[in-house]
């Protein structure tokens, strides 16, 4: 089922999620965010996105280049940051229309549950390593607006109207 | 960051490894290198032993599509099935030969997680192999260390050969 992506600045977006069980209802709400990610032509989507303030968040970095690769990452839990960080231009299904510059690490090794209850790591680089730490944000109640100094804070809002 | 592994007979390859009193940043950075290792290869696993860290920690990774990495600290196998299991193994601490060895083919292994706590995980087949392979890594025994005194010289002589030619 495709939920509407709430919007920014909705209250549900600043809180912090609680952990997940890896149950049916988890399992239904991973594949109704893979859904609503799709129909809003996303890359990444956290569950606070849909108003459940759960730690699971859904990626597929393929899609928009190639055949698609859906992953759901059940109560995932950042282990090691890289000390090599770089800035980028980032977009949010909840903050249409802004791009801001966030400060990100280049690679983290990321532990989560798979939908079959297992604990696994990987080395995430390049453009899932920035979009795992752009759901994780979502996870503890922060969208990338609270990255920026006052005045680049303001002049995205400016664009938000 | 990918670490050259060891050659052997080197040292580290042949002395058990020191237990991890706690799993720290440190340990979860030798992890990651220990992945970057592993992948690079690509292999089934890594003990840190392999690249040169005399401490007993373990990644293991038979996924089919990769990315599905264990790590442990302080392995040791509790259980182990009567069934055996051969596969035909080799390391990149001593390229070019392989041996076929036989081992438990389910193990319960005991391991201090990513977290710090105390887990036992059950591993079949390939996953059971890998595992086995690696806490005898930090035993400091090597998978020739299984075969009969002839065969074991013979591959190492084979590998010594291979060695020089390359």
């Amino acid at each position: 089922m495709i939920h509407p992506v709430l919007r920014w600045p909705d209250a549900r977006l600043t809180q912090v999620a609680k952990p997940a069980c890896v149950d049916p209802q988890t399992l239904t709400l991973a594949r109704d965010m893979l859904a609503t990610m799709y129909d809003a032509k996303g890359r990444g989507l956290a569950a606070p996105q849909i108003g459940v303030l759960t730690r699971v968040f859904v990626m597929d970095a393929a899609w928009k280049t190639g055949d698609p690769v859906p992953e759901v990452f059940i109560n995932p839990e950042i282990l090691w940051r890289s000390p090599q960080v770089a800035l980028g231009p980032e977009g949010c299904l909840s903050i249409p229309g802004v791009t801001v510059d966030v400060m990100r690490h280049s690679a983290l090794v990321l532990q989560w549950q798979m939908e079959d209850g297992s604990t696994q790591a990987q080395k995430l680089t390049g453009f899932r390593a920035i979009c795992a730490q752009h759901e994780i944000d979502h996870l503890n109640g922060v969208v990338t607006l609270d990255h920026l100094a006052t005045d680049a804070r303001a002049a995205a809002l400016a664009v938000l109207g | 960051m990918i670490r050259p592994c060891l050659p052997w007979p080197h040292q580290v390859l042949r002395r058990p490894a020191a237990e991890v009193a706690e799993i720290t940043p440190d340990v979860h950075a030798i992890w990651a290198d220990m992945i970057d290792t592993m992948e690079a290869m690509p292999g089934y696993g890594l003990a840190a032993v392999q690249i040169g860290v005399p401490l007993r920690l373990a990644v293991v990774d038979c996924s089919t599509g990769r990315g599905q990495a264990v790590l442990m600290a302080n392995p040791v196998v509790l259980h182990a099935s009567i069934q055996l299991r051969p596969h035909d193994e080799a390391s990149p601490n001593l390229p070019g030969v392989s041996a076929t060895i036989e081992r438990p083919r389910a193990v319960t292994v005991q391991f201090l997680n990513a977290q710090g706590a105390l887990e036992e995980r059950d591993f079949v087949e390939l996953w059971a192999t890998s595992v086995q392979h690696q806490i005898d890594h930090l035993a400091g025994k090597m998978y020739f260390d299984h075969l009969s005194a002839m065969k074991r010289s013979m591959l190492i002589a084979k590998a010594g050969k291979l060695g020089r030619r390359g």
